[in-house]
């Protein structure tokens, strides 16, 4: 356990500094300068315009046959399971994963930095999207949140996922996916109170191609990300 | 196996066995399609994540009383919608209306709860209906 202590006071401290930062991020210069130099300020809370339990809602999944067999299952489990014991790893309180943390039901908070794009999201997690060109991880460990790196393209931030364990589910019905995962989001403000987020799902043992879905995001002025514990109330009876 | 180990065993045995009986209910649990109105008195009104629980007494055309788990959004999401912490309290009269476990069991999923002096709130969130926490 010692080991590990400075790792978890590091990331600890880092998760606090970000907390901080995002909450004095509407007032700050600071905070802002960067953005307003050469790139386009997406700082602030946004939310998902509409939800779906699917990720694609028109269509079916390009999936590879044991894959569909799997989401087949997964979508049957969803809606006989007892309520107590939902097979969604979101339910049990396992990290959404890429990209599905971006269309949760919960909002979401871009804070600009000199060498990265935070995102503090409600359900307790910070995703950093290294924006300084260093490039993928060599031999990245697979996890929940993968590896993102990203590049603006005039407008646009094009952000670039892989790194990314095969444990979590890319909808709420349980669409399927594995370790080989790369995951392209091409974000942009369509208007000031707009943000449009392009997902590329490209997995090959999955899928049979990668396919393209897009999500509408709208800015919350008013809002600011409060503290979530998904597990707090875990025993009610 | 020495001490260390057996409250580690212990420990993670609690662990699971909390997990075991989790409360972060997904709304594909619910039958979504059928809608049913309940009037009862606040047992208790518990204001926790991941799901605001209001604990229902509801009596019978027979007199007897059942309790309903009556589930909504997330305190973050009801508290940018209206809710706060003392919306209600034990004893309160209130009426809820929403959909019920698929299983049969006394939960409903809560869509609009009415006050006793006649205000409704939103159970779930936002953008018609968006927002659930799932």
């Amino acid at each position: 356990m010692k080991k590990y202590l400075p790792a978890t006071i590091l990331v600890t401290a880092l998760t606090f500094s970000l907390a901080l930062l995002a909450q004095n991020g509407q007032r700050s210069a600071v905070a802002k300068a960067p953005a307003t130099s050469a790139h386009p300020d997406f700082s602030g809370v946004w939310f998902e315009r509409e939800y779906h339990r699917n990720i694609l809602s028109e269509g079916n999944p390009p999936l590879q046959p044991w894959a569909d067999e799997l989401y087949k299952k997964r979508k049957l489990e969803v809606t006989t399971s007892d309520p107590d014991h939902p097979p969604d790893p979101v339910a049990r309180c396992i990290p959404p994963g890429v990209p599905r943390i971006m269309y949760l039901p919960f909002p979401w908070e871009i804070v600009h930095a000199r060498d990265r794009v935070v995102m503090i999201f409600e359900v307790q997690i910070v995703r950093q999207i290294f924006t300084d060109g260093r490039g993928h991880a060599k031999d990245v460990d697979p996890t929940y949140m993968g590896d993102s790196v990203g590049k603006w393209e005039g407008d646009t931030l094009v952000i670039d996922t892989v790194g990314l364990n095969d444990k979590t589910w890319l909808d709420a019905n349980g669409l399927p996916h594995t370790d080989a995962l790369h995951v392209v989001e091409r974000l942009r403000r369509v208007d000031h109170d707009t943000l449009k987020a392009e997902f590329t799902i490209d997995d090959p043992k999955a899928f049979t191609k990668a396919w393209t879905v897009e999500k509408l995001f709208d800015l919350k002025p008013d809002w600011h990300i409060k503290e979530y514990v998904c597990a707090e109330d875990n025993e009610i009876k | 196996m020495n001490k260390a180990a057996a409250a580690l065993t212990l420990a993670v045995s609690l662990l699971l066995g909390s997990y075991s009986a989790f409360a972060h209910h997904a709304r594909a649990s619910f039958d979504v399609d059928r809608s049913i109105t309940l009037k009862g008195t606040v047992a208790n009104f518990k204001w926790t994540n991941p799901h605001t629980f209001i604990f229902l007494d509801v009596k019978d055309e027979k007199g007897s009383v059942d309790e309903w788990r009556i589930e909504a959004n997330s305190p973050n999401m009801l508290s940018r919608i209206g809710w706060t912490r003392e919306l209600m309290k034990s004893g309160d009269q209130v009426s809820v209306t929403g959909s019920p476990a698929k299983d049969g069991e006394k939960i409903l999923r809560l869509e609009t709860l009415t006050l006793a002096n006649g205000q409704k709130f939103d159970g779930q969130g936002i953008n018609g209906g968006v927002g659930h926490a799932e």
